[in-house]
Parts: C-alpha cells; structure tokens; sequence
C-alpha cells in the first residue's frame, strides 16, 4: 500500500515537470507562428495580442512570392540552402561509408590511432578553424563560393557521419558477408551487394544529420560568403533583421519556413534521427 | 579485439603488416584526405600563425614575427578575466540545467504511456531548428518594448516597468543561458534515455519486491548503468558550449559593455571585426588546449567502453 501510494507521487511530479518543459520547449515556438500571423502593426501593441485578431498570410505571401524584392531573395537564400545542405550531404555520405565500414571490419594498424582522430575532431571549436580555412579559401580563390561551404561541411560532418555509420555496421553480422565470399563476391562486392543495403537505414540516418547540420550551419556561411546572392538561410535571415529591423512577424515567418524542412525532416525519420544521435555514445 | 594492435609483434614489423593491409587503407583515404586538408593543416596554421603579427590585409607574407607576445597580450589584458568568466559561467551552468531537464524529461518519457512519441517529438524540436531562428524567436520574447516575457510577467504583477534582459549587464548572460539550455536539453534527454534502455528490467523488478522504493531503485540500480552515458553526454555538451557562438553572437554581439562575451565571441570579434589574426589564433591556441583535456577524458570514457565492448 504505502509503495503504492509512492509511486503515484512520483508520479504526480514527473507529469508535472514534463507539463512544464512542454510548455517551456513548445511555447516560443508557438509565439513565433502567432507572431507570423500578425500585421507589422498589430506585432507592435502593448501588450501584445495573444491571439491575433486578424490573422493574415500577407508575410508568407511577400516571402514566397518572387514578384516582390523580399520574396525573390529569400528563394534565392533557400535556393542556396538547398544546394549547399544536399551537396554537403552526398559527398559526405560517398565518402564516409567506406571509410566507417573500413573501421568497422578491418583490423589494419593504426586503426584506433586514426578512429580517435577522426572522433577528436569534435573537440576542435569551428572558430579555430576558421581563421586557416578563411586564409586557405582566398588561397585557392574559394571565398565566396559554394564550394568553400560544401568542402567545410563534408569535411566537418564527416568525423559523426563515420562514427554512426560505423555503429550500424558493427551490428550486421560478419557471416553475411562471408556467406557471399563463399558464393565467390569479391570483398568490394560483398561491401557494395550485401552490407549497402542492409545498412541503409544507417545511411539514411547519417544522411538526415548530416543535412540538418548543414542547413543550420552559420558561422563558416557568415565568413565566407559576403555575396548577397550566395547567403544561406541563417546568413540571409540576419541580413533580413539588419534590413527589416522592426518587422518582426516577417522574421518569424521567415524563421518559421526555414524550420519547416528540418522539423518535417526530423518528425517523419524521428526513429533514426534519435538512433543517429545515440549511436556509438551508449552502445554500438 | 586481441592485443595485436597495442605494441605489434615484433617478428613483423610495422611496414609489413601496413603493406599486408594495404587495400584498407583504400577505403578510409578519401576521408582521411578531406581531413588532412580541411583540419590537420589548419591546426597547424593557427598555432604557427600565433607567433605572428599579422598585417591588417592578411597578406600573410607581410606578418612579423612576434614570439609568443600575442599570449602575453591575451592573458595580461583587462578583459581576458571577465570574459574567462564568463565563458566558465556560460558553459558550466548552460550544462549543468540542459542535464537536469534532460535527465528528469528522459525519467519521465522512460515509462511505455499513449502519446510517448509525440511528446519526445514536440521536446526535441527546439534542438533540431536553426540557432539562428531560435536566437531571434527568444530575442523577440525577450523584447524589451513589445516582448511578451515582460508583458506576462507585468500582468501578474512580478515586475514593475519594462523588463530589461538583453540590455542589463547582471541579467543577459543568464538569459541567453535560458536560450541556450532550451535548445540543448533535447540532446541530454535523448542520451539519456537511449541509456536508461540499457537498464535491465528484472534488475529494477528484483530491487522493487526487495522493497526499494522508486528513488533507491534510481539511485542503486538505473544511476550506476547511467554512469557512461551521463559522463559522455556531459562532456559532449561541455564542448558544444565552450565552443558555441552563435546564441551569444546574434543575440547580444557579446553586448552590453562585455558583458556576454565569451572566449568564443572574442575570438570572432579579434579576428573578423578588428583583423588581427595573429591573436585571434594564440586565443584560439589557448582554448584548443582545454579541449585538449576535455577530449582526452572524452576519448578514455569512449574507449572504456569500447575495450569492454570488445572483451
């Protein structure tokens, strides 16, 4: 009786904090799209309006339509987004599949030496490498490209992408693979034919992640592109506030639309997203 | 994994065996390439260029050599102590509440409820949106004129006047803190709760009928699985916000009078706004040494599990 009478006070306060950090998680982000919803005008009132009273799409009409000058630069830094991101994503993922398959499976020397490196690169602060990679990038005449982000963030993203890729290799069974060099596969093909597709859940976790980080990446887009037409999102969104600086329910629509893909993203694949970001921590 | 590896036998020697394993270092070298390129040669560049007065110009084949003034320069400045400290408090406390919430949420969504995943979904969004449009959402709330922070607290009488965050040098380090454990906690949490899976039942079952009530069984049996977990993720974010820029960078600039300046923020303002690369990167030299030792004690609490994992 009285472990009972326990439990439910347990109870009781957990659903009371997890209420609270439900509220304290999901309330700005409510705010944000309420906001969006306000004229330029009614954003302005004290105290602010809880519920708009005439609610309108007119900032996500401006955003959206490439008939206005707002509209046609903020595709335009979508745009840019979408290429940089998806680049990045690729050529990371080519490259970091058989690099985490090789630590996974091979026992060649230097193995552990070269895995801690890779894992050590999380510890460096993107700030330290700026400074080299900006010099490196007017070096070779990459500012203000594209490419100098894809290459930052393939670079970058590569360290995690191997080590999660890694985790999801350790657990398909060696034997599948022997199997297939039985059957006469060469080693590179039992890699590409039989452990490809079954880590493709794998994949396609590191893919989302590695994506994610590079839509919201800012501080490489910050410094090395200073083209107005070139800006990703995060960058463009701060050129917009120096802009448009009291407009604030375009800024929240414009950081709503920019949300949308990566929480979209993130809720469909949540499962693998959640494993992305566990694996290898607690357990492979 | 046997002992092979650690000391190499000796009737082989190194090269032998590099050549008998040469095909595997195919299919690492396109990473390692990238990486050589893109972060060994650059860690190499910042410490080199830190004894260097650099020209504003950054024609890098200007710069003087300067010994190691530019760490003296950094470490006798007037602002060095105060931004230290600020970055200590920004990074200790920022940790120490996204480990709290996210221990006491993963606690919580621990338990099989209908709607489980949808709240662990709603929980994880604010980690998963931009820092950019996070750090304008809350600059917003935080408005000093129309935020909707003030404007609740003034209606339910807590405060007097207009509140004033950003602005006030006692409160904006805190308040970006609150921004910065909002968007962060959702990764402790998920940690956390994909150790507490590793928590065996019968072990919480077997302390239940001996009596523990829900604490004792938090403390004796969930905390001790925990431990791993609880140490990597709390370095994880240790580094995450030693290093983190962008709240503070869009929020505040580092504003008002310093007063959210961390070493981070400096180093972007030394090196960017004022172009002096050379002690930007001694700046940087000197963090990169405390995450030295933050990634040394990252890389044996990973190892310790891996040799465990391995037998």
């Amino acid at each position: 009786m009285s472990t009972r009478s326990r439990i439910t006070r347990w109870h009781v306060m957990g659903w009371f904090f997890l209420v609270t950090l439900l509220f304290f998680a999901v309330a700005p982000m409510i705010w944000m799209l309420i906001t969006s919803f306000k004229s330029q005008f009614a954003a302005l009132k004290y105290p602010p309006e809880f519920y708009p009273r005439n609610p309108n799409f007119e900032q996500y009409q401006r955003l959206l339509s490439p008939s206005n000058d707002v509209g046609r630069q903020f595709l335009r830094y979508m745009l840019n987004s979408i290429w940089v991101s998806t680049a990045a994503t690729v050529f990371g993922v080519a490259v970091a599949v058989p690099a985490a398959y090789a630590f996974a499976r091979f026992r060649f020397p230097g193995r552990k030496a070269l895995f801690f490196s890779v894992l050590f690169r999380n510890m460096f602060p993107a700030v330290v490498f700026l400074m080299p990679l900006f010099i490196m990038m007017r070096w070779m005449g990459l500012v203000n490209t594209y490419s100098s982000l894809i290459i930052t963030y393939l670079t970058f993203g590569l360290p995690l992408s191997i080590w999660l890729l890694k985790g999801f290799y350790d657990n398909i069974p060696v034997e599948l693979e022997q199997a297939a060099r039985i059957d006469g596969c060469t080693r590179f093909q039992a890699f590409y034919m039989i452990v490809m597709p079954l880590s493709a859940p794998g994949i396609i976790a590191t893919a989302i992640y590695s994506f994610i980080t590079a839509w919201n990446e800012y501080v490489y887009a910050l410094t090395f592109l200073n083209d107005d037409q070139k800006l990703t999102l995060p960058v463009g969104l701060q050129r917009f506030f120096t802009e448009y600086a009291t407009n604030w329910p375009g800024l929240m629509a414009a950081s709503f639309i920019m949300s949308v893909p990566v929480v979209v993203m993130f809720l469909i694949l949540q499962k693998y997203f959640v494993r992305a970001l566990t694996e290898g921590a607690v357990k492979a | 994994m046997t002992t092979g590896h650690r000391g190499g036998p000796k009737a082989r020697g190194l090269f032998r065996r590099m050549a008998d394993h040469r095909l595997d270092y195919l299919y690492i070298l396109p990473a390692l390439g990238v990486m050589l390129l893109v972060i060994a040669y650059p860690i190499y560049y910042t410490v080199y260029l830190s004894f260097y007065k650099t020209p504003p110009s950054l024609a890098m084949s200007d710069k003087i050599w300067n010994g190691i003034d530019n760490y003296v320069t950094i470490l006798t400045s007037k602002s060095f102590q105060e931004v230290t400290i600020n970055t200590m408090v920004w990074t200790v406390w920022s940790t120490f509440f996204a480990m709290l919430l996210g221990l006491g949420a993963a606690l919580v969504l621990n338990r099989e409820f209908i709607g489980r995943g949808i709240l662990r979904g709603l929980l994880l969004i604010p980690y998963v949106i931009s820092a950019v449009a996070a750090s304008y959402i809350w600059r917003w709330i935080y408005h000093s004129d129309f935020g909707v922070l003030g404007a609740i607290l003034y209606q339910l009488g807590m405060i007097e006047g207009k509140l004033n965050l950003l602005d006030n040098v006692d409160l904006v380090l805190p308040s970006l803190i609150v921004v910065n454990v909002w968007k962060e906690f959702p990764f402790a949490m998920i940690m956390i709760l994909a150790g507490l899976q590793t928590v065996p039942d019968q072990l919480l079952n077997a302390a239940r009928v001996d009596g523990a009530g829900a604490f004792d069984r938090f403390r004796h049996v969930t905390l001790p699985h925990l431990k791993g977990v609880l140490v990597i993720t709390v370095l994880l974010l240790f580094v995450a916000n030693l290093n983190h820029f962008t709240i503070p960078w869009i929020m505040t600039g580092g504003g008002p009078a310093g007063a959210s300046d961390i070493w981070i923020t400096q180093i972007y303002q030394i090196a960017f706004g004022r172009i002096r690369f050379g002690i930007a990167s001694a700046y940087s030299v000197i963090l990169f040494g405390v995450m030295v030792v933050i990634g040394y004690f990252y890389v044996k609490a990973l190892t310790g599990d891996d040799d465990r994992r391995h037998g």
